[in-house]
C-alpha cells in the first residue's frame, strides 16, 4: 500500500521535474523521461485492478501535462496516454511473478523498451497529423536517448522501491504453473 | 488473465476512450484545471531551477575573475566573492532595465510574464509562463522579448499560460522581408536538435533576391494572430526550390535564454 501511494505521488513529482530538466546536447536535445520508469515499477509490482487504476491515472496526468492544442486541433488526444498505458500494463503482468522474485532487470529492460515505445507511437501519431513522415540523427536520439537513459536509472527506481515497506507479503497460488500472487 | 480482469480490462479501456472523445475545447479546459491545480509545484520547480541557474551563473563569473585578476585571488577570497554578487545583481539590474525601456517603446500593450518551464516532451517546443486569464491573458495571444516574437498563447489557465514557441513546426506566422515585397510563411522545425534551431521561411519567390543579413518581421496579414512588425529574425541563406524559394532564417530571439517576455494584449 505504501508503495503504491509512493508510486502515485512520483508519477505526479516526475511530470513536474520533467519538465525542469534540461534536453541533453550530446543526444540532439533530446528530453529525459521518468514517467515511464515509474510506471514500468507500478505495472510490474501491482496486482492487475490496482495496475489498471495506475495506468488510467498515469495516462491522464501525462497527457495534461502534454496535451498540445492549436486553435481547434489537437495532435494527441486526452486519453491516448491512458490507453498506451493500460495496453503495455495489461502486456507487463505475465512478468509480475518474475519480477516479485528479484528479477530487477526485467524492470530496466521493460522501462528502456516501453520509453522508445511510448517516443515512437507519439511520434508517428505526429507525422500522421501533420501528413509527412521525416526522420533523421536528431529524431532517432530523441527517441533512443531517453530510452538510454530510462535504462540507466532504472535500476535505481528499483533500489528505491524496495527499500519502502512491501505491504502484504505473496503467497503461492498454484502449485503446478508456481505463479505468485497477493 | 481470468474473466474479472477482462472486465475492468474493458472498463479501463471505456474510461480512455470516453477521453479521447472530448472535444478540443473540453480538453483545453482540462488541461487549464491541471496548470492551475499544478501551479504552486511548477512556481516552486521554477523558483528552485532559477537558484540553481544562478549559482552555476556565478561559478562561471568566479572563472573569469580568477583569470583576470590572479594575484588579487590568491590574497582576498572575500572581497571577490562581494564582487562576484554585485556583478550578479548589475547583471539583472541591466537586463531589466532594458526590459522596460523595450515595454515604454512599444506600440502594444505589453503585460510583462516570466518563463516558468519548458515543455519536456520531445515533439512540441511549448513553455509555461507566471500569466493566466486573472492577468487577462487570452488565447493565440503573441508573446514576444525585447528582441523579438517568442510565439503565442495556447491554453490558458488562471495564473499560468502554455506558449508554443516560433520553433514549434506548428507556428506558423505570415511574414515578410526587410526592403523587398517578399512574403512567405515563417515555422520552426519538426525535431530541433539544439536550444537555437533555425527557422524556415516558405513559399517565397524562387527568383527572389534574398541576402544574408537581412531582417525579417511579421506581415501582419489581416484578422492574423500577429501585428505587423514584430522581429522574426535574419536570413542565413536563400535556395530556390522547383516551384518556389525558401530562407533559413535565424530566431530575433535568443531561445536557449529565454527568462522574461511580454504578452501582447493590443494596441495603447
Amino acid at each position: 500500500m505504501i508503495r503504491a501511494i509512493v508510486l502515485v505521488a512520483a508519477v505526479y513529482t516526475a511530470l513536474i521535474a520533467q519538465e525542469f530538466i534540461p534536453p541533453v546536447g550530446f543526444l540532439g536535445g533530446a528530453h529525459l523521461l521518468l514517467v515511464p520508469v515509474l510506471f514500468c515499477y507500478g505495472a510490474l509490482w501491482l496486482s492487475f485492478p490496482t495496475m489498471l487504476a495506475f495506468a488510467l491515472f498515469t495516462g491522464l496526468l501525462s497527457d495534461l501535462a502534454f496535451l498540445h492544442v492549436i486553435g481547434d486541433r489537437v495532435e494527441i488526444g486526452l486519453g491516448w496516454s491512458m490507453l498506451f498505458y493500460v495496453f503495455v500494463g495489461t502486456a507487463l503482468q505475465p512478468l509480475r511473478p518474475l519480477f516479485r522474485e528479484g528479477r530487477w532487470e526485467i524492470h530496466c529492460l521493460a522501462s528502456g523498451a516501453v520509453t522508445l515505445l511510448l517516443l515512437l507511437s507519439q511520434y508517428t501519431m505526429v507525422c500522421l497529423r501533420r501528413g509527412s513522415f521525416l526522420f533523421d540523427g536528431t529524431i532517432f536520439w530523441h527517441m533512443a536517448g531517453p530510452a538510454v537513459f530510462a535504462l540507466l536509472i532504472a535500476p535505481l527506481v528499483y533500489f528505491f522501491f524496495n527499500l519502502l515497506p512491501a505491504g502484504t507479503p505473496m503467497r503461492q497460488t498454484s502449485r503446478r504453473g508456481g505463479g505468485l500472487t497477493r | 488473465m481470468n474473466k474479472l480482469h477482462f472486465i475492468l480490462l474493458g472498463v479501463a479501456i471505456v474510461i480512455a476512450v470516453i477521453f479521447l472523445s472530448f472535444s478540443s475545447e473540453r480538453m483545453r479546459s482540462w488541461q487549464s484545471g491541471y496548470l492551475r491545480v499544478s501551479n504552486p509545484a511548477l512556481q516552486a520547480g521554477s523558483a528552485i531551477s532559477g537558484q540553481v541557474e544562478k549559482l552555476q551563473k556565478g561559478l562561471k563569473t568566479l572563472d573569469e575573475l580568477e583569470a583576470e585578476n590572479a594575484a588579487l585571488v590568491a590574497s582576498n577570497n572575500e572581497l571577490r566573492a562581494a564582487s562576484q554578487l554585485v556583478g550578479g545583481l548589475e547583471n539583472e539590474n541591466k537586463r531589466l532595465r532594458a526590459s522596460l525601456d523595450y515595454r515604454e517603446r512599444s506600440a502594444f500593450k505589453l503585460l510583462p510574464a516570466q518563463i516558468v518551464s519548458r515543455d519536456a516532451s520531445s515533439w512540441w517546443n511549448t513553455a509555461k509562463i507566471n500569466r493566466g486569464f486573472g492577468q487577462e491573458v487570452d488565447t493565440a495571444q503573441p508573446v514576444l522579448t525585447a528582441d523579438g516574437l517568442v510565439g503565442r498563447t495556447t491554453t490558458v489557465s488562471k495564473e499560468i499560460s502554455i506558449v508554443l514557441l516560433l520553433t514549434d513546426e506548428n507556428c506558423q506566422v505570415a511574414a515578410r522581408v526587410e526592403g523587398t515585397n517578399e512574403q512567405g510563411i515563417l515555422s520552426g522545425q519538426r525535431v530541433a536538435g539544439s536550444a537555437t534551431p533555425e527557422l524556415v521561411l516558405n513559399f517565397l519567390n524562387r527568383d527572389a533576391n534574398l541576402q544574408p543579413g537581412m531582417k525579417v518581421f511579421t506581415a501582419g496579414v489581416s484578422g492574423a494572430v500577429f501585428p505587423a512588425g514584430i522581429p522574426l529574425g535574419v536570413i542565413k541563406e536563400f535556395r530556390a526550390r522547383e516551384l518556389d524559394g525558401q530562407a533559413v532564417v535565424e530566431p530575433a530571439a535568443d531561445f536557449s535564454k529565454l527568462d522574461d517576455v511580454f504578452v501582447v494584449q493590443g494596441s495603447k
